[in-house]
Parts: C-alpha cells; sequence; structure tokens
C-alpha cells in the first residue's frame, strides 16, 4: 500500500495520468466526429441505394411489364438484410412485400418518408425488435403500380455501434497499457532514486568516501549521479582541507599560547621583581595581540571563501585603492631602502567590497617589503601595477627580490605555509591565503609568477558591469 | 567626563569600569538592553559604550531607538562581529564609531575621549591652534611660530586630524580609518613612518616638541 502511494507520487506516474486523461478526452471527441460522419455516410448510402432499386424497377416496368415487375420485387423482398419492398395495385392492395402496414399516406401521396413499423422477421446487424424504424420512398409506377421501396435503419445504427464499440475498446485498452507502463517506468525511476537515497544517508551517518552508482546507460540518472559523485569529491577534498587546517590552527596558534603561557610562569616563579614581571605582561599582550590577528585573518578568510553576500559589493575604484596603498607604504618602502611605484591605469572601478581588496593588496606589498629585497645591496623595487585586460583586470605587485623557488610557488598559497626563510620573521603565514580567497571572491583568480628576477604577485579579476551611482 | 557602559559580561565589564575609574571618568553600568535603554535615556551621559548583542534589547536597536528620539550622545559599539558589513550595519543604525572585540584598552579609551569631544562645539572650528603651531582648514596654511610649513596633501589631513583632537591619543588604527578611510591590519609600522616624516616638518629645529608618541597607545599633539 506504501508502496502504491510511492508510486503515485511519482512524478512519472502523475505525468502519464495527465496524458492518459488529455488522450481519451481527444479519443472521445474523435469517436463522437467518427460516428456522426458514418452515421451520415451510410444515410446517404441508403439513400442512393433506394433511389437505384427504385429506377431499376421503374426501367423493368416499361421495358418488360407488369410481371417482371412482381417478379424482381418478390425476388428483392426474399433476400436477406434491412430492405424493405412493397408493391400493390392502384387501389392499395399488397401483391408482394416483406412489409404491408404502412401509414396511409405513404400510398397515397408519393415521396420520401421514416416511419416505426412492426418487424415481421429478424435479421443480421441487431434488427431482432419486433419494433423497427424504416426510411423509404413511394412512387406510382408507369403502369400505375404503387411501388415502396426502403431500409430499415437498424442496420445503420448497427454499424455505428460496432465502429463506436471498436474505437472503445481501443481506447480502454491503450488506457490500460499507458497505467501499466506508467506504473513500470515510475518503479524502475523509484529504483534509481532509492539508490541515490541510501547513498546520501549513509554519507550523511558519516562514510564520506560513498558513491551513487553509475550505470553503463549513459541516462539522465547517470548524468546526476555523475554531477552528485562530483560534489562528494569536492566535499570530501574540503573536509580534508578543513583537517588540515585544523591541524594548522592547532599548531599556530598553540604555540603563541604556549610561549605564553611559559612566560607568565616564569614571571610568578621568578620571585616578583617588578622589573621580570612587567616585561613578562608586556610579552604576554603582545603575544596575544598575534593571536588575535591570525584569528582575524582566519575569520576573513573564512568570509571571503563562503563568499560575502554579493549585497555587500559595492563598486569600489580600485584605482584609488591602489593609489592609496602605494602612497601608504611610500615611506615606509623608503626607509627600508626601496622603492615603490604605482603604475596605475585610472577609473578602473570593479562591483567588489574595498576593505577585502584593500586588505589584499596590502598584504602583498607587506609581502614585497619583508621578503623583495634584492640580496647584494641593489636598490630594491616594487612595483604597483593595475591595468586592463582583455575584459579583464590585473592587478600585480612585482619585486626584484630574491623570488620564489618554482615548486614553491603554489604552496605559498595554501594557508599557513611559510617558507625557510620567513619562519623567523613575525607573521601568520596567511596573507597569500587571504588575497587568493579575495581574488576567489570576486571571481577572479591569483598566482605567482616569476619577475627575473623576483616574484610578481597577480590577482587577475574579471571586469564587472558596475551599477550607476545612487543618489 | 560621564560614562555608561552597557555589557552583559560582568567581568569585562568590571575591569572597564576600573580601567575607566582609573583614567578620571564616571562609569554607570548596565547589564541588559532594556536597563540600559532606561539609563541611557533617563540621564545625561557624555558617552555611550554599547555592546552590540545584549540580553532582552539588541545593542544597534537601543542606539537607532536612541537617536529616532532625537538623542545625539556619542555612542560606541563594541562587538565580537568584526566584519566590513557589521561595522557598516553598526555606523548605520547610529552609531559614532566601532570597535571589535578583543581590542586594548588604550584603544578604547582614545576612541572614547576622541568622540565625548564630538558633542562640544569646537568641530565646526575652520582653524585649529596648538602652542606657536596653527593649521588653517580653509587656506590649507600650516605655520610654526610664524613660518609656513608645507606640507603633503596626506600629512596635512594627518596633521588636521591630530589638531583637531590635540591634547588627546589618538591611535594608529583611528589614524588609519580616519585620514586613509581604510579598515586594514597592517602587520607593519606604517603609520609610525608616516608620523616621524610628520613630526620632521613639524617639530624639527624647535625646542619644544609638540607631537608625542604614547607608549603603546599611539600618538598625541600638545603643548
Amino acid at each position: 500500500m506504501n508502496r502504491l502511494v510511492q508510486i503515485w507520487r511519482t512524478s512519472t506516474v502523475r505525468l502519464t495520468a495527465t496524458f492518459v486523461l488529455i488522450f481519451a478526452v481527444f479519443s472521445v471527441l474523435l469517436l463522437a466526429f467518427i460516428t456522426f460522419q458514418s452515421s451520415i455516410q451510410i444515410q446517404r448510402q441508403q439513400a442512393a441505394d433506394i433511389e437505384r432499386e427504385v429506377r431499376q424497377i421503374q426501367n423493368i416496368d416499361r421495358v418488360r411489364g407488369i410481371t417482371e415487375v412482381v417478379r424482381a420485387v418478390e425476388r428483392l423482398s426474399r433476400l436477406p438484410g434491412p430492405g424493405i419492398y412493397y408493391l400493390g395495385d392502384p387501389t392499395g392492395m399488397m401483391i408482394v412485400g416483406n412489409v404491408d402496414d404502412f401509414p396511409p399516406l405513404i400510398l397515397q401521396v408519393p415521396g420520401g418518408y421514416s416511419f416505426n413499423y412492426a418487424r415481421q422477421r429478424p435479421f443480421d446487424g441487431g434488427g431482432d425488435a419486433p419494433q423497427g424504424t424504416a426510411l423509404v420512398r413511394s412512387l406510382v409506377l408507369d403502369s400505375g403500380l404503387l411501388l415502396v421501396v426502403g431500409r430499415d435503419v437498424v442496420e445503420r445504427r448497427g454499424f455505428t455501434a460496432i465502429i463506436f464499440q471498436g474505437f472503445l475498446w481501443g481506447v480502454v485498452g491503450i488506457i490500460v497499457a499507458a497505467i501499466f507502463a506508467g506504473v513500470f517506468t515510475s518503479i524502475r525511476v523509484l529504483k534509481r532514486i532509492d539508490a541515490i537515497n541510501s547513498t546520501s544517508s549513509q554519507i550523511m551517518s558519516g562514510n564520506l568516501s560513498e558513491r551513487v552508482p553509475v550505470t553503463r546507460r549513459n541516462d539522465e540518472f547517470d548524468a546526476l549521479a555523475t554531477s552528485l559523485n562530483a560534489m562528494l569529491d569536492r566535499i570530501e577534498g574540503l573536509m580534508q582541507g578543513l583537517k588540515e587546517v585544523t591541524d594548522n590552527v592547532a599548531h599556530d596558534l598553540k604555540t603563541p599560547l604556549t610561549r605564553m603561557r611559559n612566560k607568565a610562569e616564569a614571571a610568578l616563579r621568578s620571585g616578583g621583581e617588578p622589573e621580570t614581571q612587567r616585561e613578562a605582561l608586556e610579552t604576554t599582550i603582545a603575544e596575544s595581540d598575534k593571536l588575535i590577528r591570525t584569528f582575524n585573518a582566519l575569520l576573513m578568510i573564512a568570509r571571503a571563501e563562503a563568499g560575502a553576500p554579493s549585497g555587500a559589493f559595492a563598486d569600489v575604484d580600485v584605482s584609488a585603492i591602489v593609489a592609496d596603498v602605494a602612497e601608504l607604504y611610500g615611506p615606509l618602502a623608503e626607509d627600508e631602502g626601496m622603492v615603490i611605484e604605482a603604475a596605475v591605469t585610472p577609473g578602473i572601478v570593479l562591483r567588489g567590497n574595498r576593505e577585502l581588496i584593500g586588505q589584499a593588496l596590502v598584504n602583498l606589498v607587506e609581502n614585497a617589503l619583508k621578503y623583495g629585497m634584492p640580496p647584494e645591496g641593489r636598490p630594491g623595487r616594487i612595483i604597483v601595477g593595475l591595468r586592463p585586460e582583455n575584459g579583464r583586470v590585473l592587478l600585480t605587485v612585482s619585486d626584484n627580490g630574491p623570488g620564489i623557488p618554482e615548486d614553491d610557488r603554489e604552496r605559498v598559497i595554501e594557508r599557513f605555509v611559510r617558507l625557510e626563510r620567513s619562519r623567523t620573521d613575525a607573521g601568520s603565514g596567511l596573507g597569500l591565503s587571504l588575497v587568493a580567497a579575495v581574488a576567489r571572491l570576486h571571481r577572479g583568480s591569483f598566482r605567482i609568477e616569476d619577475n627575473g628576477p623576483g616574484v610578481r604577485a597577480v590577482m587577475d579579476l574579471p571586469q564587472t558591469e558596475t551599477r550607476p551611482a545612487q543618489a | 567626563m560621564k560614562i555608561l557602559l552597557i555589557e552583559d559580561d560582568r567581568e569585562a565589564a568590571q575591569y572597564l569600569i576600573q580601567a575607566l575609574d582609573e583614567a578620571g571618568h564616571v562609569t554607570h553600568h548596565a547589564s541588559d538592553g532594556e536597563t540600559g535603554y532606561a539609563m541611557a535615556s533617563g540621564m545625561d551621559y557624555d558617552v555611550l559604550v554599547v555592546d552590540r548583542m545584549l540580553p532582552r534589547r539588541d545593542g544597534l536597536s537601543i542606539v537607532e531607538t536612541l537617536r529616532a528620539e532625537d538623542d545625539q550622545t556619542p555612542v560606541l559599539i563594541l562587538s565580537a562581529l568584526g566584519e566590513v558589513d557589521d561595522r557598516v550595519t553598526g555606523l548605520r543604525a547610529g552609531g559614532d564609531d566601532y570597535l571589535v572585540k578583543p581590542y586594548a584598552f588604550t584603544e578604547l579609551l582614545a576612541r572614547i575621549e576622541v568622540l565625548a569631544r564630538r558633542s562640544s562645539p569646537a568641530e565646526a572650528a575652520t582653524r585649529y591652534e596648538v602652542g606657536d603651531l596653527s593649521l588653517d582648514r580653509l587656506s590649507r596654511k600650516v605655520e610654526r611660530a610664524g613660518e609656513v610649513i608645507l606640507l603633503q596633501p596626506r600629512e596635512f589631513r594627518l596633521l588636521e586630524y591630530l589638531m583637531k583632537n590635540a591634547g588627546k591619543v589618538v591611535t594608529r588604527t583611528m589614524l588609519l580609518e580616519n585620514v586613509w578611510d581604510y579598515h586594514f591590519d597592517p602587520q607593519t609600522n606604517v603609520i609610525d613612518v608616516h608620523m616621524s616624516r610628520l613630526r620632521g616638518k613639524i617639530d624639527k629645529g624647535h625646542a619644544q616638541p609638540l607631537l608625542h608618541t604614547i607608549r603603546g597607545a599611539g600618538y598625541m599633539i600638545r603643548e
């Protein structure tokens, strides 16, 4: 019973039912039309038959005389079938025929009539009722005899009924077949869906490596299963990544926490010299600030990767941000013995998040300042660039420092990855991850190229339609 | 200064009340939104410090209601929500400043003191003076002891902000927010470099320095 309810709920069965209904309605209309048409056709046919027989008999009467007419009518009236014949003398006495209880008017006024009469004999085609309906034509022959030729219309109705019945059975058969087909298809569909359902409930219960079975039929269910599996792969990958990140977070947050704790403990043990205690407290605050900073960076990346609602997007003058950041860091670079140059195409506006784009750029510039100093005392030169290219916007920060080995270029973008030489510096290892996340949030990408010598960090963002400023 | 602190975390509130007391401010405390709103509308405070997430009544709704009642007391919103959007909604609700938890007390104190000043009429002044240093906001002219000092546009804005808040500590993030209009988290001492350049132009060759570095907090301009 449950299963039946389930089958009824499937879209296939509902679809089938709808089509069967539409088909049935049209079949009935078609049936009515055909019945009506064939009835008219048979009526015409009968009228033509009557007319032909009348002419034959008139001909016999004219050419071969009364005796032959009587014989012909007698022969006709003995034939089985719906034919009605009457031949009488001018006074109305019947000579031969198979019906004689006509209404008197028929014999008195020649013409076409239709009337009910008492059947004297049954005949094929359903004419076994005692009462029949006749369609007749009466006339006076040249010899003065009265002739009536007609047909029992039951024959006509019989035909119609046969056509109607045949059609009806056909329609019923098709409906039954359609219902069976619908149920059968639904069961098959349900089976496939059940497979997907059971896989997903297995996955929900924790078995992430489970996959939806894909058949060789290559139908839409396989397409669905394939895309579901691709999604599951992605989820599994993300879970894996999350686990790695959690491990890294544990490491990168625990280390400073441990340092903090040790410092505090040492200060307690040292026996209350105000100078050491003060120093310990200052270190504690500095370490906790660093922790908060790492935490904020992680949250910012998480937000950017989750894809902030684009409602938070506004038209951002990226050219202005790049110019601002170059200006902001110019003096600092000078103090470090480097130069920052801005090569900015003015007036580039994107839909985006101003703070995130700014923070990403700051991260890139700070990285260039920290790691982009050329080794043998050559002047360091950082170029912050922004230019449109083939419907995209390239935001670049290049330096002429030692560069990053090709094998490491992908890796440095990952969370918490810091190359050996930067281990000792202050920094969370999250800077480039944030840049990559911001690029992805704006449907772009981030890559690191060789600047020969040095590093060129490229944020490759799609040019977006900007909305006119709202008043 | 009379401050109303609306904060449901009792420990954090106790710490803040004590620290503000040490800084010479009188602080009243409300630990839920309804009480906080009643106190804020019933008494006259110089600054309200409102936590965003409060029991019984949300912090933003308190600020919105006060503003709708035309109460212009400066409001500093405290929140654990630190995203740009959160900051924007906080300021849009009528907050004057927004500080993300956890924060350094010096940062909070500096912001409170700058906020309280806003309600005084000095806001509209066209000319600021500190000692023998003067800044004219209309002609954009800066002079010290009668000598004209030439500043870059950004240096001018930096000095303008410092002089507007003369005698108050301004932190590095406040400078970044108000002079550059960014909420970055710089990992380097980028602001300090700008300050040392400004100091070079303002104080160099003068016996009395005006631009002071406040250790662990930020900067201050005063006689």
